[in-house]
């Protein structure tokens, strides 16, 4: 049953907001951590896979092509069709494809939507979690 | 009244039009950041610092956006409606003394604080206009709510400024700020406050902010305008919600008299006024703040069953009360 | 339990020389197939012997020679009842005389399907735009997008059509448009209101501006793909798609999911009412002028996005969900994050709740408003915390069970106010059984496994699964035929089921009161909308879609 009504209750909230520090957060002039197992960008490690082309038939988004580099036949992820939900890295018997926390993702070139397998062999291979990427 | 440089000084530099206009912007900034406060935000922070340019900014961009007239209006009426408001509200705020007296040297007489009223009510005739001419179903009712809110509230608006006048023996805004030894505020408080509550329905601020009512009228009347026009129609309601902010400040607070320290009286005079009006800003945004939107015939009938009598009734208190208060106190 | 026995029972007794075929394959699910033109008999029988049925919608599926039509029936558990017309003369006899509910899904089967319904008030298109070819109809099995289409009106005139006054009106009726695009609403919808002074006469719906042609798509991936794209049909009640979904194609499959997978799914379904209902008493707020509340609400809603993010890995789109399971699991320290979380929401829940009690402007705006009577909210079919704040007592979670409901304790809210209030303060109450239910979950995770591998094939057969998504409840059906692809994949999200009410509740209320009712109603139109494939947004967009179809590789659907 409705109760009898009263002044506003949120004068006493509201008025105490006026000390408290904002709640926004200064992004861009403040960077965000993402926690652990957010799904951002694909890392791919090209020692590992095995051209099974396991990832590029599960992929729901047909965001992954198979094409031929330095003689193998290894997987390119299209960012822009990608829907980041994990499962080729699920589907992949080598645990060739992993997942990092890096989520800014936009830009302004065309040729930074694709994830190619060379980015990934020219570097060091390393088990970091963030992937230093310039946006532009 | 010599139409010297003096005049023109003041008229157009301080505190005419351009210290009017930095003012209005000064607060709109104002209102902005104590309502990101309230909401936990935090409002208005990169342009300039603090972001004290953001109205200018806003502005800026307004006037640079594309001007659409549409076809079938009546063009005169849609141009000149806005532009009427602005000019009616910039010349009611002449007779207002922000540094101890008007605009126009020795131009302040007795009645002029009728004049200020009656000029804001012409001016939202104005605005009214300006719905009307659009052509637009969603400005056409906006228009008429204007019209039904303002001309309702404007009764006990002017019931409520004559208490003050009543405590002042006058009807000349310089002698009621002159004649408050004691804020009337204190001398009649149920009057402040009932004038908050209208002045809150005359400048469309929430709970009364149906005109604007954007969720439901998209714009109200000011939808089918743009650019240029936009921007007078804007800176009309800024200039009423400085209007409406001083209203308070001369009749109830003392205007601008205060202590005069060192140095040139008319920047202290304006200094306690500035003070003043921004806690009667931080007030009407408080309230504004906590409550919901009403619907226009709750709005309506508040106004004719409750606001006029508790107004008349508040007017007969403050002259009975007054000889009272004036022995208890002074 | 026991309605659907007695369901069941009376359907048998009564009309046991109009059953073909009676199967119950799992608890609380009846698939009945009855002869020719027996439709309406049966739902008559079912609506005078058990109390609080409803309608759920109706699917139609193209079996080649034959179209089959399902009449979803709700009495706790759901009655199918199936009834077959031949697909060269698809005529069948109309229910909307016995239920006005099933009007707007009936006019979906003839837009989608070409079944003419005898009797239908109005038969007219649903979701396809005006000009769209007659006698095309996309969901039939042999439909190929054309390589060209010469569009046989232009869209301004379609526009026109519907915004002039008719010629009985009266002199001071005005036609206002609300939408597609307007500030009251986050979704495209057009909604036409003839108004007089400030008083709503009348009101003209028209939907399928955000039609996707999900149901379409989802023939062609394999079931598990479907996962996500049913994911993608809301981003607001994502889990409550997905599950319902994978309950769907594990009833089908006859798989048995783990009851660790079981608990971690109704944590992630509550954390998505929670977030969902909170979301919604901002938006409340912001279309009532109350901004300050909306920022508050939604400032409070953020540890909820927080848990989410660290359980799923996403803010919105969890991509948790699986056929067979789940595919995270969660450890620990995220427990105790989210027990920690849930407690501070509750707290300002609490708060909320007695603001929306006690406020005055709040109430002076919703009590009262939009009444639907209780009798009305039957007919009409509405559901969820719509339904509940008419006083009647169903939800999904009590009446058919489902993942880990049957031992969790909770309460179902419900408010016999039959007002806009009623319904908002069921959402706010809901909120908190959501966070005790979430708090239970997560101090009593059984220990094992998080899912089971299904095979990419399911076998044949057919499954309807219903949840209690945040507004209402949503149903899917699913039929496949032996394959790795669904026959056919129907999704009828509970907006649906709601906005046939809306007109009837807006009659003669105000202007103003249009965001409040509209607000409570909470209306997602992504869900509403995803029927068959392509984007009919205007002509020249649909044309570009077609080409890209006919260029693609595979010649899949595009999502």
């Amino acid at each position: 049953m409705p109760k009898k009504r009263r002044l506003p209750a949120l004068i006493k909230d509201m008025g105490s907001c006026l000390f408290k520090k904002p709640v926004t957060q200064e992004y861009p002039f403040i960077k965000v951590q993402a926690p652990e197992g957010y799904r951002g960008r694909q890392i791919f490690h090209p020692e590992k896979c095995i051209s099974c082309g396991l990832c590029e038939r599960d992929c729901p988004a047909k965001a992954i092509e198979l094409i031929e580099v330095s003689g193998r036949r290894l997987p390119h992820f299209y960012l822009d069709r990608c829907i980041f939900c994990y499962q080729c890295a699920e589907a992949c018997p080598r645990e060739a494809i992993e997942f990092s926390t890096n989520f800014e993702l936009s830009t302004t070139e065309k040729a930074e939507m694709v994830v190619t397998p060379e980015e990934f062999m020219s570097k060091q291979k390393s088990t970091s979690d963030e992937e230093e990427k310039s946006v532009d | 009244m010599a139409l010297d440089l003096i005049f023109f000084a003041r008229v157009l530099v301080f505190p005419g039009f351009l210290f009017l206009l930095v003012l209005v912007l000064f607060f709109d900034w104002l209102e902005r950041k104590i309502a990101a406060r309230f909401q936990n935000r935090m409002g208005p922070s990169y342009a300039g610092p603090f972001g004290i340019l953001q109205p200018i900014a806003d502005y800026i961009k307004l006037f640079s956006k594309e001007d659409i007239t549409p076809k079938q209006t009546n063009k005169l009426l849609f141009v000149a409606a806005p532009i009427l408001a602005f000019s009616l509200f910039v010349f009611a705020l002449f007779f207002i003394p922000i540094d101890g007296s008007n605009v126009v040297l020795g131009s302040s007489f007795e009645g002029d604080l009728i004049l200020v009223l009656l000029l804001v009510t012409l001016a939202n005739f104005g605005i009214f206009l300006s719905g009307w001419a659009s052509l637009n179903p969603y400005s056409g009712i906006g228009a008429t709510r204007v019209l039904t809110q303002f001309l309702g509230y404007d009764i006990p608006l002017i019931i409520l400024a004559i208490g003050p006048a009543f405590l002042a023996r006058s009807l000349s805004i310089v002698n009621i700020t002159a004649s408050q030894t004691l804020p009337f505020a204190l001398l009649s408080p149920w009057c402040c406050v009932l004038f908050f509550l209208v002045l809150q329905a005359e400048l469309e601020k929430t709970p009364f902010d149906i005109p604007h009512a954007e969720t439901e009228i998209v714009g109200g009347y000011e939808t089918e305008y743009s650019g240029r026009k936009l921007a007078f129609i804007k800176l009309s309601e800024d200039f009423q919600f400085l209007i409406g902010a001083s209203l308070v400040t001369v009749l109830f607070l003392g205007g601008a008299h205060g202590p005069v320290f060192f140095g040139m009286p008319e920047l202290w005079h304006v200094f306690w006024f500035m003070i003043k009006t921004i806690g009667v800003v931080f007030l009407l945004e408080y309230i504004g703040n906590v409550a919901a939107r009403l619907r226009i015939d709750q709005v309506v009938h508040g106004n004719w069953e409750l606001l006029i009598p508790l107004s008349i009734l508040s007017l007969a208190l403050t002259v009975i009360v007054e000889p009272l208060l004036r022995s208890v106190i002074v | 339990m026991e309605k659907f026995e007695k369901a069941v029972e009376v359907l048998k007794k009564n009309l046991a020389d109009t059953i073909v075929e009676c199967k119950v394959p799992t608890p609380r699910k009846a698939y009945i197939l009855l002869k020719p033109e027996r439709h309406r008999d049966a739902i008559s029988l079912l609506l005078k012997h058990v109390e609080n049925t409803e309608l759920s919608t109706i699917t139609g599926t193209d079996l080649g020679t034959e179209i089959e039509l399902n009449y979803h029936m709700v009495c706790s558990g759901t009655v199918t009842l199936k009834n077959r017309v031949s697909r060269e003369k698809p005529v069948i006899r109309t229910i909307t005389d016995i239920i006005p509910g099933a009007n707007l899904y009936e006019r979906e089967i003839f837009d989608l399907l070409g079944v003419t319904f005898e009797g239908h008030p109005n038969l007219e298109r649903l979701m396809l735009p005006e000009n769209w070819p007659k006698g095309d109809y996309p969901l039939r099995r042999d439909w190929k997008p054309p390589a060209k289409i010469e569009s046989e009106s232009s869209p301004e005139e379609t526009s026109q059509t519907e915004s002039t006054t008719e010629p009985g009106d009266a002199e001071s009726i005005v036609n206002v448009v609300v939408g597609p695009q307007h500030p009251a609403l986050h979704e495209p919808e057009r909604f036409t209101f003839k108004v007089d002074g400030e008083t709503v006469v009348d009101a003209m719906m028209r939907l399928g501006y955000v039609h996707r042609g999900i149901e379409k798509a989802a023939e062609h991936m394999m079931f598990f793909q479907d996962v996500f794209l049913v994911e993608r049909i809301c981003g607001i009640c994502n889990a409550a798609h997905t599950t319902v979904f994978c309950q769907a194609v594990e009833d089908i499959g006859n798989v048995e999911t783990p009851p660790r997978a079981l608990y971690l799914r109704t944590i992630i379904h509550e954390l998505n009412r929670v977030h969902s209902h909170l979301l919604l008493l901002g938006v409340a707020g912001h279309l009532l002028g109350f901004e300050a509340l909306f920022q508050h609400v939604w400032r409070d809603r953020e540890p909820i996005m927080d848990t989410m993010e660290r359980i799923t890995g996403n803010r919105l789109l969890s991509g948790f969900n699986t056929i067979g399971g789940v595919r995270r699991d969660i450890d620990p320290s995220t427990v105790e994050m989210a027990l920690k979380n849930v407690k501070a929401v509750k707290k300002r829940a609490k708060f909320y709740k007695t603001v929306f009690e006690e406020d005055a402007t709040l109430r002076l705006r919703t009590e009262g408003v939009g009444m639907l009577s209780k009798s009305d909210a039957l007919k009409f079919c509405v559901t969820g915390p719509v339904a509940r704040g008419s006083g009647i007592d169903v939800d999904v979670r009590r009446d058919d069970p489902y993942a880990a409901y049957e031992e969790i304790p909770f309460n179902v809210i419900c408010y016999k106010d039959c007002d806009t209030w009623a319904r908002l303060m069921v959402r706010v109450e809901e909120v908190l059984e959501s966070l005790d239910i979430i708090d239970y979950a997560l101090n009593h995770l059984p220990s094992g496994r998080l899912r089971v591998r299904v095979k990419r094939k399911q076998p044949e057969g057919e499954a309807v699964s219903r949840v209690e998504a945040p507004r209402g409840d949503l149903i899917h059906y699913v039929k496949s035929d032996g394959t790795a692809y669904p026959y056919r994949v129907k999704v009828r999200s509970p907006t649906l089921a709601n906005l046939v009410a809306f007109p009837e509740i807006i009659r003669g209320e105000y202007i103003a009161d249009i965001p409040a009712v509209l607000g409570s109603f909470d209306p997602c139109f992504s869900c509403t909308d995803r029927m068959v494939f392509l984007d009919v947004q205007n002509g020249q967009k649909w044309r570009w879609s077609l080409d890209d179809v006919n260029n693609h590789k595979n010649g899949n659907g595009l999502i």
